[in-house]
């Protein structure tokens, strides 16, 4: 149990973190050259009309006042509303932050099973032609930007083969709310329609993400497997007598995946926080549009809730696999 | 049971190709019109909502007294039969339609007019501006289930084309949801409470809204109308293109010049063309030295290239208009002053300068190329008259805090302008009227002789006399070159040739579905 007391500070330590975070981003949000009270009286108002709606959002008050009465707000679990859908920020973000873990898990998903073997491979096959023809074809998608991958995927197989539907999340009744993870719903619904409208959507976007991400983990699995292959432990399972096979797939795989754990939990935050620009392209009803539109339009509270749900979910996440590489090594207790 | 892992991932994998190839069919109905719009919703509030790309929410889930259809725009009666005018021209008494009725089954009356009304002004949000000086809150009366009178301060001619944006709600319905008296102005935002062609289904922020069509409408539907409406935001203009070209979208809007051309090579698609009513300008702050100087503008007005600009740079897909108005909008006097790209008269103007001059800023509008072409372009002209200017690239809701401050405002900046509603004033008073002064501002032109016939044309009820203040503004206007008036832009739909019946107007901006037929 070294990792719990590793675990409680860690935890500890998110409080003043997110609370460094509040306050940063609530003076930048204002900082904006955009005044959410002439978007919201709307094109061609008057003077009058934009002082009215300055008062009654309270934006007309010192920023240390407005900043005390957020503050008290958030302590109290309330984000606040949004200035243009009038909704809590807290129920505009829930309405997509599954979208956005569906397409992550996906995204990861298609990462873990593309580049973990393929790393391998080039591991166990160092500096050999094999091990060089992948590398090039590897480091040229890591290469390629999301855009143009999506695009390109769209031209493909929505276009040209008519495989899979251009963008959208789902084109049938939507399966009843649960998690609201389309696929996983559906499934505990026992809905097939909307199982295989889910799980035609997320391919697209999914692979866009996926593949990109693969490259990287590739390259991090075989340098993991080059170290550990001529390690003490390898050659005693070799002269063990150990089938290639199971050898590199069980044995040498566990141990070389502890960096590939660790950039997994890197990336998962940082798809979580939104990957805008496949979202845009596949239409992806995720947290990235919303967030980039908040910004643009000055929506203060919904900028700033949005930051402290990703900030928190970058925090934890990291905090969990830097957890479970104590568990795995407890010489990184400390 | 158990499952092993690789029979699980034969399972997904055996999912997923099987469910692959062309002969998957969407479990789609026959008749749903998908419109892809580049537009988020963050609120449907007919209230709310001014501006042309959500107009949408208006035309199709709701209705107003009267209607415009058609280019140039008919305003044609629709929830009213008719209407009279008393003779000191304040009060308007309109006679409702008794057939009509909201989405729940309840009958359109003046009560609902009324409670409209007071709702738009209480909000002080969208439409209200338009109505802000000529009604007073609890001035509008039911006199009977289905009569209503709207008092006007004063004699108003631009009451009558205002009206359409009187967007009539169910005041029952928004009653029930009302929290401390707030007009139901959270409830609204999600839902709606129409009388319109087509019924709300769903509204998501994130993926736009689906509507179905309500049968019982009042105005009937032409042959093989469109069961469901989905406006669906895409927010990538590539998507929108190749969603038209599979036939995963019925109709796309915001879509340029080199879209166009890939779609008119789709053998699934029309395009329709329209003149429409709105303008490209170049809009200069008449308030600041050295652009307070007619001399000035003029030599500014004769060093752009406009035939570089719409031959060149657009292709011929836009239509020179000297004017400050619309060509589809009457007002326009024949004999303006037409500046055409001529360096010998701006070295003239040039030469009776007074103002000393100065670098200058250039304001355009980030995204949209042609604005950032026309920056280009009017920085080339400065350069020509010697004088240095920079060039920034703003975003829409910055450059509006920019626009809202004769302090803060840009010298130049290109700008389109289209009509708040169909009248001369909405471009001319609005855009270069003292009494307008603010966001709508244009040029702060202050002219006092042009402000005294911006006034008596709001208050004439004689059209002649109208059409000849309006025409004397647009030579004051050319003549001291308020701004540089360029081009009228012309308003493409793209559409799946499964649509027919399209009726594109000005005011409408094609969004008015509820005429469209679609092919089974």
């Amino acid at each position: 149990m070294r990792w719990l007391p590793f675990f409680l500070k860690r935890l500890i330590w998110l409080v003043p973190t997110l609370f460094a975070l509040l306050t940063l981003v609530f003076v930048m949000a204002r900082m904006m050259p955009v005044d959410p009270a002439i978007l919201l009286a709307g094109e061609a108002s008057s003077p009058e009309q934009v002082q009215h709606v300055r008062e009654r959002l309270n934006l007309d008050e010192p920023l240390d006042s407005q900043y005390w009465n957020y503050l008290v707000a958030v302590l109290n679990g309330n984000l606040g509303e949004s200035l243009y859908t009038l909704r809590p920020v807290a129920v505009d973000i829930m309405e997509r932050l599954p979208a956005t873990i569906e397409l992550t898990i996906a995204s990861l998903f298609v990462a873990a099973i593309v580049g973990v073997p393929l790393g391998v491979v080039c591991g166990v096959h160092g500096d050999t032609w094999l091990d060089h023809l992948l590398r090039i074809i590897v480091v040229g998608c890591a290469g390629l930007t999301h855009f143009w991958i999506g695009i390109q995927f769209q031209i493909f197989f929505a276009m040209e083969l008519n495989w899979l539907p251009l963008s959208g999340r789902i084109d049938v009744e939507p399966p009843r709310n649960v998690t609201g993870l389309y696929i996983i719903d559906s499934i505990a619904s026992g809905n097939l329609d909307a199982l295989v409208s889910a799980v035609r959507h997320l391919t697209l976007p999914a692979l866009t993400i996926g593949l990109h991400a693969a490259a990287i983990v590739q390259g991090i699995t075989r340098n993991s497997v080059l170290s550990m292959i001529g390690s003490p432990s390898v050659r005693y399972l070799q002269a063990m007598g150990l089938s290639p096979t199971l050898l590199n797939w069980k044995y040498l795989l566990r141990s070389s995946l502890a960096a590939t754990v660790t950039w997994f939990g890197l990336a998962a935050g940082m798809l979580l926080a939104g990957v805008v620009v496949v979202e845009t392209i596949f239409d992806w009803p995720g947290t990235g549009n919303y967030a980039v539109g908040s910004i643009m339009y000055a929506d203060y509270n919904a900028v700033v809730g949005f930051t402290l749900l990703a900030g928190a979910l970058f925090v934890l996440i990291n905090i969990l696999v830097e957890t479970a590489q104590v568990i795995i090594d407890p010489r990184g207790a400390t | 049971m158990d499952i092993s892992r690789r029979e699980f991932v034969a399972f997904a994998c055996s999912t997923l190709v099987s469910q692959t190839g062309p002969q998957f069919a969407y479990a789609t109905t026959p008749a749903r019109f998908v419109y892809a719009t580049a537009t988020a919703y963050d609120t449907i509030d007919p209230h709310k909502l001014f501006d042309q790309s959500r107009s949408a929410i208006k035309q199709n889930l709701y209705d107003g007294l009267y209607r415009y259809v058609d280019n140039p725009p008919q305003l044609i009666p629709w929830l009213a039969e008719h209407h009279t005018v008393s003779d000191d021209g304040k009060s308007y008494t309109f006679h409702l339609r008794k057939d009509a009725f909201f989405h729940d089954g309840t009958q359109v009356t003046a009560d609902d007019v009324v409670y409209s009304m007071e709702r738009i002004l209480a909000l002080k949000q969208g439409p209200s501006s338009l109505f802000r000086d000529s009604i007073t809150p609890g001035s509008t009366q039911a006199v009977e289930r289905h009569k209503v009178v709207f008092n006007l301060n004063s004699p108003s001619a631009i009451f009558m084309p205002t009206v359409p944006d009187i967007t009539v709600v169910n005041s029952q319905l928004i009653k029930e949801h009302e929290v401390n008296r707030d007009w139901g102005e959270k409830w609204l935002a999600r839902n709606e409470a129409g009388s319109g062609s087509f019924e709300l289904i769903r509204f998501s922020g994130a993926t736009g809204w689906i509507a179905k069509r309500y049968e019982k409408h009042f105005a009937g539907f032409n042959k093989d109308p469109i069961d469901e409406l989905e406006y669906r935001v895409v927010l990538e203009a590539n998507t929108r293109v190749l969603g038209l070209i599979n036939g995963e979208f019925h109709g796309a809007e915001h879509l340029t010049e080199d879209h166009r051309r890939r779609l008119r090579r789709a053998g699934n698609l029309h395009l329709i063309e329209q003149e429409a009513m709105r303008i490209f300008l170049i809009a200069l702050n008449d308030a600041a030295p050295p652009l307070n100087d007619v001399h000035f503008r003029r030599a500014l007005a004769y060093s752009f290239d406009y035939d570089g600009l719409i031959n060149g740079l657009m292709k011929g897909s836009v239509i020179r208009n000297p004017s400050p108005l619309p060509r589809m909008m009457w007002g326009t006097a024949p004999d303006i002053k037409v500046y055409d790209y001529d360096l010998d008269n701006a070295a003239a103007e040039l030469k009776q300068v007074k103002e000393p001059l100065r670098p200058l800023s250039i304001v355009a509008l980030a995204g949209f190329s042609e604005a950032e072409q026309a920056a280009v372009l009017i920085q080339a002209a400065l350069g020509k008259l010697g004088v240095e200017s920079t060039i920034q690239i703003l975003p829409w809701p910055i450059l509006l805090k920019r626009l809202d401050r004769l302090e803060t405002r840009p010298d130049i900046f290109p700008v389109w302008r289209s009509a708040f509603y169909m009248d001369p004033n909405s471009w001319l008073g609005e855009g270069f009227g003292s009494r307008y002064e603010g966001q709508r501002t244009i040029a702060y032109y202050r002219n006092p002789e042009f402000d005294k016939l911006v006034d008596r044309a709001l208050v004439s009820s004689d059209q002649q006399e109208r059409r000849s203040l309006y025409e004397s503004m647009t030579r004051m206007l050319t003549e001291d070159a308020a701004s540089i008036f360029i081009y009228d832009t012309k308003w493409f739909g793209s559409y799946s040739n499964r649509i027919s019946g399209v009726r594109y107007s000005p005011a409408n901006f094609g969004h008015d579905f509820r005429w469209v037929s679609m092919a089974r």
